[in-house]
């Protein structure tokens, strides 16, 4: 089949669409980065969604979850390899991504015989200097960008990706309350999940409501990256129960 | 991704042929940077661990602003006495081992494996202890988080990496014989006694303790106000470690 590059092509297009159809119903991950830290949300079942990867750096992810175990822990030995061998301040996202995540995606996406990963995740690293702040969406096939913007979502399916980050990014704009934030991002994963329209999106009551009641069996992971902490690891959980 | 064990930061490094510690020295070493002044004990809040701030090679002092007393994670601390080359290594294996088990595996070490990796780094260091140019006999304090409330314990160890817990107090170093000597006396007759004392009493206490330890020992630094030279000093309680400051010591000094 491969000997053909045409059939090549196919096969890969296919297995494009075989991996966004397996991915459907995966539960949305969002970021934001923010004065005092950047922000990481998203609903699971507890340790399955967000993730700690080193002192600065913080992984959210959906998709199969030995997939998102494989990326994590490579992430995690890279990071640690890196600081041991030099020192903690030489690990950095923009590396960990470009030689090390995303040629291994790639590959395997390209390696037709084998299966691909399941997976569509971001990747966070806060600095001193909220400038110098970045967070990375990467893709399942190896493809990724640096966000340049305050916010980021990881959705399933590329079209209703971008009309939650135009809602988020319109509801979001100048605000920097994190309580405002969570809620906000939990209205927009809640259209996600339920395949609703951003077009004609349902009511705030609704949402509200919605996401509250959708998040009742789940467990909502929120990583949060400290900006000015003296502790060199600075990821925490940031407690946010569906009441408040 | 590896064949090394989950969560093992040891069997990762040398699945990818990345050396801990050099473990062949030649037979006519150089003169090695040690001996020094460390000792932890439990006040009325937690445990404190001290050390001065000296590095001497011989009888030359090589620097007075050594911090001997290191935080591994956010609930375990060491203080080093021995070689520093070898001793800061240790404290570099330990603070990313414990870090990479915790983000790797989603839970915290235990307390008793913390324990045994220093007991397994002293081992391994076995041939250059032999030697004795790479002797490290550390102090370790780590919270038991399995306990109800967690509670902050203290061991020390022998070079050979045996490990004990110690009940009020450990030192090491070659100031360790006057600090033991005066806890001894605090624990059995003092008022108050190290467990009943608060932040301010342990500090100032700690503090003294230095200073008579390098009335005796010339490879123990003292602390200086004038120059604004102090200890290190690190808290380990129920909340984590905690470092207190030079200019908190200082101010705990002044208050007699």
């Amino acid at each position: 089949m491969i000997e053909e590059p045409y059939r090549w092509l196919e096969a890969v297009e296919n297995r494009r669409e075989y991996v966004r159809e397996q991915l459907k119903g995966g539960s949305p991950a969002f970021g934001a980065k923010l004065p005092d830290g950047i922000l990481l949300l998203s609903v699971g079942t507890g340790n399955s969604k967000v993730f700690e990867l080193f002192d600065r750096h913080a992984l959210a992810a959906l998709g199969h979850p030995a997939d998102i175990e494989k990326i994590r822990q490579a992430a995690i030995d890279a990071a640690h390899m890196e600081a041991f061998t030099r020192a903690p301040e030489d690990v950095s996202l923009r590396r960990l991504v470009s030689f090390g995540l995303s040629p291994q995606l790639k590959t395997s996406f390209e390696q037709i015989f084998s299966a691909p990963f399941l997976i569509e995740m971001l990747l966070a690293e806060v600095h001193p200097n909220r400038n110098e702040d970045l967070m990375v969406r990467l893709h399942f096939d190896g493809s990724f960008e640096f966000v340049t913007g305050p916010f980021i979502v990881v959705g399933s399916n590329p079209e209703s990706e971008k009309a939650a980050f135009t809602w988020l990014s319109q509801q979001l704009e100048g605000k920097v309350d994190r309580a405002v934030i969570i809620e906000t991002m939990l209205q927009a994963w809640w259209v996600l999940r339920e395949n609703k329209s951003f077009a004609e999106i349902p009511s705030e009551g609704e949402r509200r409501a919605g996401w509250r009641a959708a998040v009742q069996d789940r467990v909502l992971e929120i990583g949060w990256l400290e900006r000015n902490s003296t502790r060199q690891a600075r990821f925490t959980w940031l407690p946010f129960t569906p009441g408040s | 991704m590896t064949d090394s064990i989950a969560g093992d930061f040891l069997s990762l490094l040398q699945s990818r042929s990345v050396p801990v510690s050099a473990s062949e020295r030649g037979a006519t070493a150089p003169v090695e940077t040690q001996a020094t002044t460390v000792f932890a004990f439990h006040y009325g809040e937690g445990v404190l661990m001290a050390g001065d701030r000296r590095a001497t090679a011989g009888n030359v002092i090589v620097t007075d602003r050594v911090d001997k007393v290191i935080e591994i994670d956010a609930t375990s601390m060491l203080a080093i006495a021995g070689v520093p080359a070898t001793a800061f290594e240790m404290a570099r294996v330990m603070q990313t081992s414990f870090e990479y088990y915790r983000r790797s595996q989603l839970q915290p070490l235990s307390l008793p494996a913390k324990v045994r990796a220093l007991a397994r780094l002293l081992r391994e260091n076995l041939p250059m202890t032999m030697q004795g140019i790479g002797i490290v006999v550390p102090l370790f304090a780590g919270l038991d988080i399995q306990r109800t409330p967690a509670q902050p314990l203290i061991y020390f160890y022998d070079p050979l990496g045996a490990q004990f817990q110690a009940v009020g107090y450990a030192a090491s170093g070659s100031g360790s014989g006057t600090i033991r000597s005066i806890l001894s006396y605090q624990e059995k007759y003092g008022a108050p006694r190290p467990t009943e004392m608060n932040l301010q009493q342990a500090v100032q206490f700690t503090l003294r303790l230095l200073m008579t330890a390098s009335e005796f020992d010339s490879a123990t630094g003292g602390i200086n106000p004038e120059t604004n030279t102090f200890a290190t000093i690190k808290l380990l309680d129920a909340n984590g470690v905690r470092t207190v400051s030079a200019e908190e010591q200082g101010k705990h000094l002044r208050v007699v």
